[in-house]
């Protein structure tokens, strides 16, 4: 009967590069094959025009795989040609943004499914209330003007009740007394104020303090670009919350729910003799059999949780043991609204349907986590030493104790990191801070779980579902089973074990088995140490245009600035003048770590005010001599063995930093690589102390290596780049293979988010002396006395 | 008269023996019915030194006398050995800084100007300016230093001269001063049999071409020892190059031995046989031990490379290389050598802090095989006291520590070479040419204070010869994960070490401890 009476109709369906779109025209053109035409409304993207969205977003989507595979592919293509075509059709416009010819198509629609919506909880309100509340008033004014009388049907969800207890009817939700108008002027209008109160000073310098702190050594734009993603960030947090609020002032537990509500009530005012349909998915899952068992497209409202779960990560979670929960696969969902569209309801009224299955085939909250525990039992995850992962025992705690606990926890964690951010101590401290990092991702997800789906697992209502049992048992026995949407056909323990959780953990690419099925050999022969640097380099080799930029301090050699004007000093002043010179230099030396902090420029700049009134010759003979005395001994090996790698395979090399050039020269010269370093001015043979131009730090490196790149005609695409701390990003950015060298705190954090290789030299042990020069040797007392 | 050496047999009374254990000691109960090998006691050294040498120059061997070569207006050239000789580094004043200020006064007085000084250091580091102090002297350091005190270096294509080919087809380059010299006089310090006669200026001042026609694994197998120059191609190698040389320029060599007075008082004990210990020794021994335990590596560094050897004179003469080097080798005999009877299936050996190749700084892994396996391996004439395939036990802490400054081509060596093979004719064939030409190395070894970039394989193949000859080697003491890239086994215990070689030699095996240093030569009937 629903083949029958869609045969030889035209339909739209809107939200088509959506899951549930999709599954609908999916469902469509293997089970209706004489439906007349499908049409896809699809609005076109900044990226992709919208018939190129059908073939990439839609028609590759495995959900149609199965059908591909019945027809072969030539025969698929042709029916997609003959069946589908899209529409064009802006859901944010006034009037949809249609073309005349769309109207006419929509003219000629027999049934318009209406599946397109926002649905992630989180979305900022204004969003939320355009698409889902808007979108659809949109849609109906625009199908009332065009003249066109189509069966609407519009999906909606099981919670637009808000969070009610007892059972939800199937009729028009309760007047909460709001207008809807009102509502939907109210939350779009948010962004302006919020985007407005964004650049009020005290946030901006709040952000900005932030990102400098974070990001201030790579330099002012990625300081710029740090505030701005922040400030974006703020702006949809603060949408986000505001739409929470709202909607929980309301009693609805989110903003989806909410301006779903409020589109239902726009969709009943606005429908006139427009015969409508609204149908209620309660939460919707992977799929129990169709196209196939176990599609699912994204990540929706259960499968983070299982995956939590599965992984260990949640070790506790609140919520009612004793409640339901209401899943519904989606093919069920799919096949309510088809058998839907094919029955109209009869009158001006609209009928509402829950695509729901707690009264039929009731789920509770404590059986799902059951299921994943017999599960995870049978089908561990695997940490990534391969070992099972087990499960938590869940105590069910209530969800405000829940939030504080991991609030608590998180704040712990944020202010272990701070801390361990400012510590002076460069690369040693990478690791501990990569954990802190991991420990604080762990607790944000749980606090966002919580936040979100908890009050779901606290709901303590049934849906009622007594229109779709009625449209169920007027189902002919023939069709039942290409159509099946009674929830009382399955059971839960075959859909979890055998169909949903499989499909979360295939999804998650979470490691399931250990080492590929198979144990490990045992085998302590030594591996060969594989780079992907060095084949990167082999790959690249021969090639002139190829460049190597070094960072030399911390990167090739474990110093710094400062160690090597001790040294010089040192060894030029007499041992009697050492300890008030030193304390000098200690008494100077919080001011610099802080500025270091803040910028390296300015660092440089300050400290490079020690040289004033220096002989720049005699400068030149310490740093030729602190060539042997501290940088070869300090140098790492790795280093070395990578320039000459660099070097063999006809790469340029260069070696960019901010230490002056009487230290770094000597040392470029013996490698015979190029050099761009910071240059002192010398005023009536002394040095002042000043620099010739800017400290290459930050951008002004990225500046000097795209000037160089120029001059040169290096590809930098092409190129490497080797640095181990934040003021170089701007640098590492501009490469195509950037290198993270014994990196800081922070770079760690950025190399690990942008996927950049890291790597670890280190110094030739038992080689670290104080940065001082032997008192004791003849030498230095001759070099003294001279 | 001083005591020659001695074999003891190993019984209920015997004290135990020291070994020596890198920057540190230990003491080891022996079993019963081993044997340990002392050297013989230090050799009276000769009371006036200058008059000696004098002596020697003004009635060389097969030569004239020094000062009868010396002519006004003649290119003079003064080659010496570097600080790899000899070791522990001499009390100064060196006896090279004697002979060297007798030749350049000799020199001075016949008028002659064009006098270079230049250290013979082949393939080894340059000397730091306090290094080249101490083996001439202040005097000679302040007047020559540095356009004409100088130190040879081996890669520069400028100042190294090719003189020809050997008759087994060797080429030999000469430092281009010293071939252009009117007369080369060589100031040899001769302290193992290894060192002087023809090898001085054919390694002393050649470069790698040269010096690689004998510094490879093929020629190390067939030395047997090295320590014994008639039974060893190298030294049949640098004869056939030396003998080139002295066609192509005069040389007058001055050879020099000493005794084997190697450690200061404060050390004494480490000079003295465990049965000679006074209570002071004792002492002396508890404290260094305590001190070596507990002390930081650097510490301890610094306080055993501040020793100075109170090494005494004991022979020098001049004159023709072949003369001159036959005596040389009768006194370095005579102090040396003690006569050991028959071979054995285990041998134990302690290494010292200090081989030739780390003065002032830490003896590498790749420095303890050559110094353990290699230099105190082949301290014999006929054949080693270690059957053919019996263990070699070793006690050095072997700990992964290089000297970024002086090995930088060793650490190398050790991550890339040795993590693929550990055989020394392979090694040669993979890595030679590699390591030999690497521009980084050669610019760290000619403007720095670096070994030659090929210099960790010379060190790595001077073990070569004992690699093929024990059938099993084994390191007490060391760091697992170090012993097993060299490709030998470790053992946490003496004991243990001894179970272990007994899988290799079977039950009740024959043992002997040869206590060195101070070293000493067997001769093995």
């Amino acid at each position: 009967m629903i083949a029958e009476a869609l045969k030889g109709k035209t339909i739209l369906v809107t939200g088509s590069t959506g899951f549930l779109g999709k599954s609908i025209v999916e469902k469509c053109l293997r089970s209706v094959p004489e439906i007349a035409r499908i049409h896809l409304a699809i609005r076109s993207s900044a990226r992709r025009p919208a018939s190129e969205r059908l073939e990439r977003e839609v028609l590759s989507s495995p959900a149609f795989r199965r059908l591909k595979e019945e027809l072969g592919e030539d025969a698929f293509a042709k029916l997609a040609a003959q069946k589908l075509d899209v529409i064009e059709i802006d859901l944010g416009r006034d009037g949809l943004g249609l073309t005349d010819e769309a109207r006419d198509q929509i003219r000629a629609c027999d049934v318009v499914i209406h599946s397109a919506a926002a649905v992630e909880f989180d979305n900022p309100a204004d969003l939320s209330a355009q698409t889902n509340l808007l979108g659809a008033a949109r849609l109906v004014e625009t199908l009332k003007a065009s003249g066109a009388r189509p069966h609407l049907v519009h999906v909606s969800t099981a919670f637009v009740g808000g969070m009610l207890r007892g059972v939800v009817r199937e009729e028009s939700p309760l007047d909460p007394g709001l207008n809807w108008r009102h509502e939907a002027q109210v939350l779009s209008s948010l962004r302006g104020p919020v985007e407005e109160e964004s650049r009020k000073p005290e946030v901006l310098h709040r952000l900005r303090r932030e990102a400098t702190s974070r990001m201030g050594p790579a330099g002012t734009p990625a300081v710029a670009r740090a505030t701005e993603r922040l400030r974006d960030r703020w702006v949809k947090d603060r949408l986000v919350e505001r739409g929470r609020v709202h909607a929980n002032s309301m009693g609805f537990s989110d903003i989806y729910s909410f301006t779903k509500a409020m589109a239902e009530h726009a969709v009943v005012e606005l429908h006139g003799d427009i015969p409508l349909s609204i149908v209620r998915p309660s939460i919707i899952e992977s799929a129990l059999a169709e196209p196939f068992a176990g599609w699912l497209e994204g990540f929706r409202m259960a499968e983070p949780l299982i995956l939590a779960f599965g992984r260990n990560i949640l070790r506790d979670f609140s919520g009612l043991p004793d409640s339901l929960l209401d899943v519904i696969p989606a093919d069920f969902v799919v096949n309510t609204v088809l058998a839907v569209a094919a029955n109209p309801p009869p009158d001006a009224k609209p009928r509402v349907y829950h695509a729901a299955s707690g009264s039929r085939n009731p789920l509770r909250f404590r059986r799902i986590v059951d299921e994943a525990r017999t599960y995870f039992t049978e089908h561990p995850l695997r940490d990534r030493y391969g070992q099972a992962i087990g499960t938590p025992s869940w105590t069910y705690p209530t969800r405000q104790e829940m939030a504080t606990r991991a609030r608590t926890a998180l704040r712990v964690v944020e202010a272990a990191q701070w801390f361990v951010e400012r510590l002076p101590l460069g690369a040693s401290i990478a690791e501990v801070s990569d954990d802190l990092n991991a420990e604080r991702e762990r607790l944000e997800r749980g606090v966002n779980l919580i936040q979100l789906y908890g009050v779901y697992t606290e709901v303590d209502c049934i849906f009622d579902t007594r229109n779709v049992t009625a449209l169920w048992e007027t189902t002919p026995a023939a069709e039942r089973k290409t159509f099946p949407f009674d929830p009382a056909l399955y059971d839960w323990t075959h859909y979890f074990q055998d169909v949903h959780f499989p499909t979360v953990v295939r999804m998650s690419r979470a490691e399931t088995a250990a080492r590929r099925g198979q144990q490990p050999s045992g085998s302590t022969a030594p591996k060969a140490e594989a780079s992907s640097v060095r084949s990167a380099i082999e790959r690249r080799a021969g090639r002139g245009d190829v460049l190597a930029v070094f960072d030399v301090d911390g990167t090739l050699v474990e110093t710094n600035v400062v160690e090597y004007f001790l040294w010089m000093r040192l060894r030029a002043q007499p041992l009697e003048e050492w300890p008030a010179f030193m304390v000098d230099i200690l008494r100077k030396g919080p001011r610099w770590l802080y500025l270091e902090r803040r910028s390296r420029a300015e660092f440089q700049r300050s400290f490079y005010r020690e040289y004033d009134g220096l002989d720049p010759e005699v400068m030149k003979r310490l740093g030729r001599e602190a060539l042997d005395a501290v940088t070869l001994r300090r140098i790492y090996p790795a280093g070395m063995r990578r320039i000459r790698e660099h070097k063999r395979a006809g790469h340029r090399v260069l070696l960019l930093t901010g230490a002056l050039d009487v230290v770094v020269e000597p040392l470029a010269e013996l490698l015979d690589v190029e050099v761009d370093c910071a240059h002192l001015l010398i005023k009536d043979g002394r040095l002042t102390g000043d620099l010739q131009s800017p400290p290459p730090a930050g951008e002004a490196r990225s500046a000097l290596l795209e000037e160089y790149a120029g001059r040169n005609g290096v590809v930098l695409a092409e190129s490497f780049a080797y640095a181990d701390s934040l003021s170089d990003l701007p640098m590492l950015e501009l490469v195509g293979t950037p290198v993270a060298v014994n990196p800081d705190a922070r770079l760690s954090q950025v190399a690990g988010q942008r996927g950049w290789r890291v790597e670890r030299w280190r110094m030739a042990p038992g080689n670290w002396r104080l940065p001082m020069p032997d008192p004791r040797s003849p030498e230095y007392r001759e070099a003294v006395r001279r | 008269m001083p005591r020659p050496g001695a074999v003891i047999e190993v019984d209920r009374n015997t004290p135990p023996v020291l070994f020596h254990f890198g920057e540190g000691i230990r003491l080891e109960k022996m079993p019963f019915g081993s044997r340990i090998v002392y050297p013989p006691d230090p050799l009276e050294p000769i009371a006036h030194p200058e008059r000696a040498i004098k002596r020697a120059l003004a009635k060389p061997l097969e030569d004239d006398p020094l000062k009868s070569l010396l002519r006004r207006g003649m290119k003079l050239t003064i080659a010496f050995d570097d600080l790899s000789l000899p070791l522990p580094p001499m009390a100064a004043p060196d006896v090279r800084q004697l002979v060297m200020e007798e030749v350049i006064d000799m020199a001075a007085e016949a008028g002659i100007d064009d006098l270079h000084i230049i250290a013979a250091l082949g393939l080894h580091r340059r000397m730091t300016e306090d290094e080249l102090r101490h083996i001439v002297g202040e005097r000679i350091f302040s007047t020559f230093h540095p356009d004409r005190l100088y130190q040879h270096d081996g890669e520069d294509t400028e100042n190294n001269v090719y003189i020809g080919k050997t008759a087994e087809g060797e080429e030999v380059t000469l430092n281009r001063r010293a071939a252009e010299s009117d007369l080369v006089v060589y100031i040899n310090l001769t302290l193992v049999p290894m060192d002087g006669g023809h090898k001085s200026m054919s390694t002393g001042l050649a470069s790698f071409r040269s010096i690689r026609a004998h510094h490879n694994a093929k020629t190390l197998l067939a030395s047997r020892s090295y320590m014994n120059p008639p039974d060893s191609a190298l030294h049949h190698s640098c004869i056939r190059q030396g003998q080139i040389i002295e066609d192509t320029v005069r040389v007058f060599h001055i050879e020099m031995t000493v005794n084997n007075h190697a450690f200061p008082a404060i050390a004494n004990f480490m000079q003295k046989r465990e049965t000679d210990w006074t209570p002071q020794d004792q002492a002396m021994f508890l404290a260094t031990k305590q001190m070596t335990d507990l002390a930081p590596a650097a510490f301890k560094r610094n306080v055993f490379h501040a020793m100075r050897a109170p090494y005494g004179l004991t022979s020098v003469q001049a004159g023709q290389v072949d003369a001159v080097h036959d005596k040389t080798l009768d006194a370095v005999r005579k102090q040396l050598t003690v006569t050991v009877e028959g071979q054995t299936d285990i041998v134990t050996l302690g290494v010292p802090y200090l081989g030739p190749y780390n003065v002032n700084s830490a003896m590498n892994p790749i420095l303890v095989v050559c110094m353990g396996l290699g230099y105190l391996f082949n301290f014999y004439r006929n054949k080693p006291v270690l059957r053919k395939g019996g263990v070699l036990i070793l006690t050095h802490p072997c700990r992964y520590e290089f000297d970024a400054v002086q090995h930088p081509s060793y650490i190398d060596y050790y991550d890339e070479v040795l993590a693929d093979t550990t055989d020394p004719v392979e090694i040669e064939k993979k890595y030679e040419m590699r390591f030999a030409e690497d521009p980084w190395f050669r610019q760290l070894y000619r403007k720095s204070h670096a070994y030659h970039g090929i210099h960790p394989h010379y060190a790595w193949i001077w073990a070569a010869h004992a690699m093929d000859h024990a059938g099993d080697v084994i390191f007490v003491g060391a760091d697992r994960d170090v012993v097993h890239r060299l490709g030998f086994k470790c053992a946490t215990t003496l004991e243990d070490a001894f179970e272990m070689a007994e899988q290799t030699v079977g039950r009740y095996p024959t043992v002997t401890h040869l206590r060195m240093p101070p070293i000493m030569l067997c001769e093995v009937d």
